[in-house]
């Protein structure tokens, strides 16, 4: 075949330019980590990177709302064990005040330690979650108990101004979670009440004033036979609460380590779908390099051929 | 016997010969650069014989033309490929433009976080995991500000990609009317390059040049519309864009014209005839073809996309509370990519996020759970799939078409290159062929300029017999 001049260039700028093209992919390949970047490189690779992308989204958003439901939980937890703490204190002044053989004065003291424990109680129902009330049901813009008191100190009431309603929260796909438990619940039906729920005859507020009040009159009889039995069953009831409740922050310790397993499990089909083989990557740049300076050397030997057949004439 | 006389004219004639193969193997070593030229060659003939007593003698060599040495058929060649190239650049081109107006590109080393968005994907899936976060929290004020910005970080990117895309949309009806007016440019240079070449055959001149000249104009013509071609008996040359003849030897009987079709975009038609014309390669029917394909499937899929966002939101959301009990709003204003946009309330006052489900209770998500859960459900609007997918299946199949005319370019190089090789092997400018054709030329010259001495020297000797 004829060769004329200008093929001669325009095939050596041809492959010179193809195979710095080459190297340029490789090289970007190799400092990115990626064989896909834009939609062109490989676009059933790309949509599927996406979609894996989206899945990886939805599982870090799922891992962040079970670390703030876990932090939740904790808080939960926290104000349920005090309240267990008080209950217990509570059941032991009865206990202590249920014989005649309490003076007038130890019932007195045993009656202003109970107000103090209502109150207590009162603080720790109202505790928050950032701007969300744990315990006043999904009505949590404002304190869901109030204590209404005497001239002498003395809890009178204490009112619930929460609901009895509670919230899922989705932590994974088709999986969602209740850790909120209201105050209050006399509906019949629902989440269990911390304080009050009519199903279990716990009203643990009102039990309690029952009891400072009957220490207040030194009524020894009504502690024993009404108040006594009252708070056994306020104390199941906080000890089901707990129960519940490290039951959930199970099942969210479950549901942390399932995402973070599929999180994992996405970051490996994605780097098999859209990741470089960064061995395969560098032998290749190293050929593309290779035929490059090859592309060089024989241009320039070329040229140079030609130039001594211009210099011999 | 023809004479020393005669001799010496045998020799004026060879000199002249190759004195002009030396001019013309200068003329192609001048042009040895230039990817328009075709190689020139001196065709040398005997010149006539004279009867002698000897019978028939030759008198020697004389120049009857400078042919140009082309292969019509590798030329036609040339002019259909250069069509289809021209077809698939231009989609290339248009194509790659669009996907860096999308912006839409992958980074897998980027963690989940909504600071990290890398295109329309990531900010799909920030809106749907805010509102996850919110109805975790559906209290929380900075929870509210969270679904607000990420709800405007989407909104805003989608009216951007909306209107990069309208824009290059714009660019590429200016293109089209560029190529147009480059292609009547063409006409009206051929025609006239007709002129010439019929004149100068009518005068018996060469018009090797002009051919040259007018055969780059053909291709040029080429790459911008598929033409059609019957060359003439005076070499000029008729030329039809998509079966309506618009050059007949040196008029040019009609032009191209653009024309909006109705909706914004512009088509071909000829200016004096309002023909439309239906082209099938060159640069401005792939102009065409990718702005009325895949970029219009590309901004068409992204105001659906907005607009089921849009409906499938606020359908949900208008029935939700804020914190403040107000109820009925709309999160997304505008009805496609080019005008979603954030109820403007919510951008001053995040707490008027209407996430509860029920009046007075401001710890209820249940309207936040459903917007979250909108993010995995499948949406009639969007062929079934879910938001991330229809999107990821947008750019996939934006990817195909780009992908496609990748393909299309490098395959058609390939050819290119091949044909563009084939016909340099005909009629491409060979330096050693030159150089050799130089020597030869050279050497005849000499030997042609011996004879005269010599032939004079014996006249010489003859006169000197007298003296």
């Amino acid at each position: 075949m004829r060769i004329a001049g200008t093929s001669y260039n325009d095939s050596m700028a041809s492959q010179i330019n193809l195979l710095t093209s080459r190297q340029y992919k490789l090289q970007s390949k190799a400092t990115t980590g990626q064989s896909i970047t834009a939609p062109e490189d490989d676009p059933a690779g790309m949509a599927q990177a996406l979609g894996l992308q989206a899945d990886n989204s939805t599982t870090a958003q799922y891992a962040q709302n079970i670390s703030t439901l876990q932090n939740r939980s904790d808080l939960i937890a926290s104000a349920l064990q005090q309240l267990k703490t008080i209950s217990d204190r509570v059941g032991e002044l009865a206990t202590q005040s249920s014989d005649s053989l309490s003076t007038s004065a130890e019932m007195q003291a045993n009656a202003s330690e109970t107000t103090q424990l209502i109150n207590q109680a009162v603080q720790i129902m109202n505790t928050k979650d950032g701007d969300q009330y744990l315990f006043g049901g999904t009505a949590s813009g404002q304190a869901p108990f109030v204590a209404a008191t005497d001239a002498n100190g003395h809890v009178t009431g204490v009112t619930y101004r929460g609901n009895a309603s509670v919230t899922d929260h989705e932590i994974g796909q088709s999986s969602s979670v209740t850790v909120d438990a209201p105050g209050k619940n006399t509906s019949g039906s629902g989440a269990r009440g911390v304080i009050t729920d009519s199903r279990y005859g716990a009203d643990f507020f009102n039990h309690m004033i029952s009891l400072q009040n009957h220490l207040l009159a030194g009524d020894t009889a009504s502690i024993n036979t009404v108040d006594q039995p009252a708070l056994a069953k306020d104390e199941d009831n906080i000890i089901n609460q707990v129960s519940n409740n490290g039951a959930v922050q199970s099942r969210l310790d479950v549901a942390a380590s399932a995402a973070s397993a599929r999180t994992s499990s996405l970051n490996t089909s994605l780097t098999n779908v859209a990741g470089a083989d960064l061995a395969q990557t560098l032998t290749q740049l190293t050929q593309a390099q290779n035929a490059y300076q090859a592309a060089l050397q024989s241009s320039a030997s070329i040229l140079q051929l030609r130039t001594s057949l211009l210099s011999s004439f | 016997m023809l004479g020393l006389f005669n001799t010496l004219n045998l020799g004026a004639r060879a000199l002249q010969a190759n004195q002009l193969g030396l001019e013309v193997t200068g003329q192609n070593l001048a042009n040895s650069s230039n990817a328009a030229y075709s190689r020139q060659q001196v065709v040398l003939q005997t010149s006539l014989s004279t009867p002698t007593a000897l019978g028939m003698q030759g008198t020697g060599v004389q120049a009857t033309s400078i042919q140009q040495v082309r292969d019509a058929l590798l030329d036609g060649q040339i002019r259909d490929e250069s069509s289809v190239s021209g077809y698939w650049s231009s989609q290339q081109n248009s194509l790659e433009n669009a996907q860096a107006q999308l912006g839409e590109f992958l980074n897998i080393n980027s963690t989940s976080s909504a600071s990290d968005a890398q295109g329309l994907s990531d900010q799909l899936n920030n809106l749907f995991n805010a509102f996850q976060g919110l109805a975790t929290s559906p209290a929380s004020i900075s929870q509210r500000q969270n679904v607000v910005s990420q709800a405007q970080g989407l909104a805003e990117g989608l009216n951007q990609a909306s209107q990069n895309l309208s824009a290059l949309n714009g660019g590429l009806n200016t293109s089209v009317a560029n190529d147009v007016a480059t292609a009547n440019q063409l006409l009206s240079q051929i025609a006239d390059l007709n002129d010439q070449i019929g004149k100068s055959a009518l005068s018996g001149g060469t018009t090797n040049d002009l051919n040259d000249t007018r055969e780059q104009a053909l291709e040029k013509l080429a790459g911008l519309a598929n033409i059609q071609t019957t060359t003439n008996a005076n070499g000029t040359v008729d030329v039809s864009i998509a079966g309506t003849q618009l050059v007949s030897g040196n008029k040019t009987l009609d032009t191209l014209q653009t024309y909006n079709s109705g909706n914004g975009q512009l088509q071909v038609r000829t200016a004096t005839g309002g023909t439309p014309l239906a082209l099938t390669g060159g640069s401005i029917q792939g102009t065409i073809d990718a702005r009325d394909g895949a970029l219009k499937t590309l901004r068409d899929g992204l105001d659906t996309l907005a607009s089921s966002l849009i409906t499938q939101v606020n359908g949900i959301y208008s029935s939700g509370y804020d914190l403040n009990g107000g109820t009925g709003a709309a999160f997304f204003t505008g009805t496609n990519a080019a005008t979603i946009s954030v109820n403007s309330a919510l951008q001053t006052d995040p707490s008027l996020v209407q996430a509860a489900g029920v009046s007075g209770a401001t710890g209820d998500n249940a309207v936040a759970l459903a917007l979250s859960k909108l993010g995995t459900q499948n949406v009639a609007s969007l062929g079934n799939q879910t938001f991330s997918g229809a999107f990821a299946a947008q750019v996939g199949s934006f990817g195909f078409s780009l992908s496609n005319a990748n393909s299309q370019v490098a395959n058609q190089n390939s050819v290119s290159t091949m044909l563009q090789n084939q016909r340099d092997s005909v009629s491409g400018v060979s330096i050693e062929e030159e150089m050799a054709s130089l020597i030869t030329f050279q050497q005849a010259y000499s030997a042609s300029s011996k004879i005269i001495s010599t032939a004079d020297q014996m006249l010489q000797t003859v006169i000197a017999l007298k003296t």
